[in-house]
């Protein structure tokens, strides 16, 4: 009794036996093989199919209904050689390298069809059930699974939707089901192939061993096989690391995929921050160019790792079918984000265009010759800048709040009155002054669309100083006018120190100055809490004799030096001896015994002799 | 010398292969079965395989036509027919067809 296989061709059913079925297969594969470059290939093969059906059909009876091998030799023979039946103005040039590819195969390579008979949706999960010979069932749960809880796999339905073809020709649907493959199966034909590169090696050796001998009479063949030789290693290294190629490009593919999705999914949780939201409507011109951006970057980026992806299976799977209509809407979407970003870099870029500095003098009434500089007290001027001084502040990651230590080109969205506003911070830097007088400026920076627009806008940043008799008052922050756009608004202040004339830092002045030059190079955080004189070649500290600022903690006061007290540890050396005080009691160390007397009590061990009390 | 001449009756067969076929079209519609019945009487197709992709490059070139017809016993039958560029070059090539064995019958009993 033979095993049976069911299949269908053409449409139509037959049952037949197990090696007549795996004959029939193999004839059918090499003739597609034929055929599967040339024009019409597909109708070719699907007409000899249908032909080879109604043959099977004429073989069968309700008494015989099973197909046998005597039935498909004959069948074969009938229809004939696939090499004897080509018609040379329809074969393809690649006809050869085809026919060794097919007809050397031992059995039927298993391809990776989409399967329309057992289809869903696209036939994807029957076809990787077929190539991985898993039960159908666990696939399509897997992928349902994934749809709904994972949210990527979407997408790469859709793609294998489009990378993998449609068994449509009864050939392909055997290819479909042949041999087994897995994951070993994968590593065991790129091994195959390494293994078949070397045997043409080995063969290539034999052939130069042979051909020497007669080399003289037969040279030009040598030369033909010389040339063979390096034709089919390089198809044969060609298709090597067509795979490998084509794992690296999938497995990127999909961890650049991945990247970017997540990307965009943290994105449009940010875009639910109020901060973020904020930014955006300040930074951009327009919030459609932000949204509008965000997509033209999805395209920009996605397209082409969505290629990858698509031509790593390609090549792994060894899929060759390429389908021009896909590439050609590729490219045109890729070339939409393109534009799409290419158009909102221009237009908030080009509000960025031109810049503009105004310095604006403050007047001081002043004649002393020390000046004391210090930051405002908060409250007041933060009022009359219109900042909640509490919104300044931030959280740590244990969500404690926080004073934040912020520097010239932080920036920080407040909220004063309903109006969302830019709060910047200010630096301060101390140049010594031409005359006879402490001179104070205010250098305000901004872009614009043109010289114009970045002026009003440099004019409108509001900031403010107050001058004393003998003390400058400096605020940490500037604020920028309501609903005003981001276009790296700046305040730099200036104080000119005429030379002989004396400034004294305050504690609080660390956050404001930035990179102020003194003689003795002291960094900035090291120079608050003491005075400094202009001198001849810049500032110098008056206060500092003495003083290693490596001693010093945060707030620049000196650490005091560890307080006198008794010594931590006696020790004594003796002849034969060692006695050692300390916290945890006394040690001593004989030539005859061993006592130590401590929070355990009195430990004494002698040669021969253990004892306690 | 056999195999040469096996190569040159083959060769023979597969020039006049094309004319045959747009002949047998000529005289009515058919599907690749009968006109493979067709041909077998005159033993110019040693295996049937030879038809089909030679049938298919004469349609693309636009010289046969086809139309689906139900079965009643198997698949559904591709049904060729000739169209009238089809026509038109079986004109020419027939007479030419004549001329050559004209020429060529002259040519061997001289």
């Amino acid at each position: 009794m033979n095993k049976t296989v069911t299949i269908n061709i053409s449409g139509i059913i037959f049952h037949i036996e197990e090696d007549a079925f795996e004959k029939l297969s193999k004839y059918l594969s090499t003739i597609k093989g034929y055929f599967s470059k040339t024009d019409g290939g597909n109708e070719i093969m699907s007409d000899i199919e249908a032909r080879i059906a109604e043959m099977l059909q004429g073989k069968t009876s309700a008494v015989k209904q099973v197909v046998l091998m005597a039935d498909v030799d004959s069948v074969i023979e009938t229809m004939g050689k696939p090499e004897e039946f080509v018609d040379d103005a329809t074969a393809s040039p690649e006809q050869e390298e085809q026919e060794t590819q097919y007809t050397s195969a031992e059995s039927v390579k298993k391809r990776l069809f989409r399967d329309p008979d057992r289809k869903a949706v696209g036939g994807v999960c029957s076809g990787i059930a077929n190539y991985f010979d898993v039960d159908l069932v666990w696939i399509r749960l897997a992928m349902f699974l994934l749809v709904f809880f994972g949210g990527v796999t979407l997408w790469v339905y859709i793609i294998l939707w489009i990378v993998i073809p449609e068994a449509k020709t009864t050939a392909d649907k055997l290819a479909m089901k042949g041999e087994k493959i897995d994951i070993n199966n994968i590593s065991k034909s790129v091994k195959e192939e390494a293994e078949q590169l070397k045997n043409r090696a080995k063969k290539y050796g034999n052939d130069i061993k042979n051909n020497s001998e007669n080399f003289k009479n037969d040279s030009q063949n040598f030369f033909d096989k010389l040339g063979n030789f390096v034709k089919e290693f390089l198809i044969v290294f060609t298709k090597f690391f067509a795979r490998l190629i084509g794992l690296v490009l999938l497995i990127f593919g999909v961890m650049f995929m991945l990247g970017l999705v997540s990307s965009i999914f943290g994105f449009s949780i940010a875009g639910s921050n109020t901060e973020f939201n904020d930014w955006i409507n300040i930074f951009f011109m327009e919030r459609s160019h932000y949204t509008l951006g965000l997509i033209g970057i999805i395209l920009f980026f996605g397209i082409p790792f969505l290629m990858m992806i698509y031509g790593g299976v390609k090549l792994l799977f060894k899929i060759h079918y390429s389908n021009r209509w896909l590439n050609i809407s590729a490219g045109i979407i890729w070339l939409i984000g393109l534009i799409a970003v290419l158009y909102v870099g221009l237009n908030t870029g080009k509000d960025f265009n031109e810049s503009a500095k105004i310095k604006e003098a403050v007047m001081l009434n002043t004649q002393r010759d020390t000046l004391y500089l210090s930051m405002a007290p908060g409250k007041e001027l933060y009022e009359h800048l219109g900042v909640n001084e509490e919104d300044l502040e931030d959280y740590d990651d244990e969500g404690n709040k926080r004073k934040v230590h912020r520097r010239r080109s932080d920036y920080i969205v407040a909220k004063a009155n309903g109006n969302k506003f830019i709060v910047g911070y200010a630096q301060l830097n101390i140049l010594p002054a031409s005359g006879e007088n402490f001179e104070l400026y205010v250098i305000k920076k901004a872009r614009g669309f043109d010289k114009r627009a970045a002026v009003d806008r440099a004019k409108a940043i509001n900031y403010k100083i107050i001058p004393g008799d003998s003390t400058i008052q400096f605020n940490e922050i500037f604020t920028v006018a309501a609903n005003e756009k981001f276009r790296v608004q700046e305040i730099e202040v200036i104080l000119k120190v005429p030379r002989g004339k004396v400034i004294f830092f305050d504690k609080n002045m660390a956050n404001i100055i930035y990179d102020v030059e003194n003689v003795t190079n002291t960094y900035d955080g090291d120079m608050v809490n003491r005075r400094w004189i202009m001198g001849a070649n810049g500032l110098e500290c008056v206060d500092c004799e003495g003083i290693d600022f490596d001693d010093m903690d945060k707030d620049g006061v000196p650490k005091p030096p560890p307080p006198p007290g008794p010594p931590t540890e006696v020790n004594v050396d003796v002849k034969d001896a060692k006695v050692n005080i300390n916290e945890h009691g006394i040690h001593v160390n004989s030539k005859d015994a061993n006592v130590k007397i401590n929070n355990d009590g009195i430990h004494i061990d002698t040669k021969g002799n253990k004892g306690e009390k | 010398m056999s195999v040469n001449a096996e190569n040159t009756k083959a060769q023979m067969r597969k020039g006049v292969l094309e004319l045959c076929i747009l002949s047998i079209l000529s005289k009515g519609d058919a599907y690749p079965t009968e006109i493979i019945d067709k041909l077998k009487e005159t033993k110019l197709v040693v295996v049937e395989g030879t038809l089909y992709p030679l049938l298919t490059r004469l349609k693309n070139t636009g010289l046969l036509a086809y139309r689906w017809e139900e079965s009643t016993s198997g698949p559904p039958r591709k049904y060729y027919k000739l169209t009238e560029i089809g026509e038109q070059y079986l004109k020419e090539v027939q007479q030419s067809w004549m001329d050559l064995v004209d020429i060529v019958n002259k040519t061997i009993n001289q």
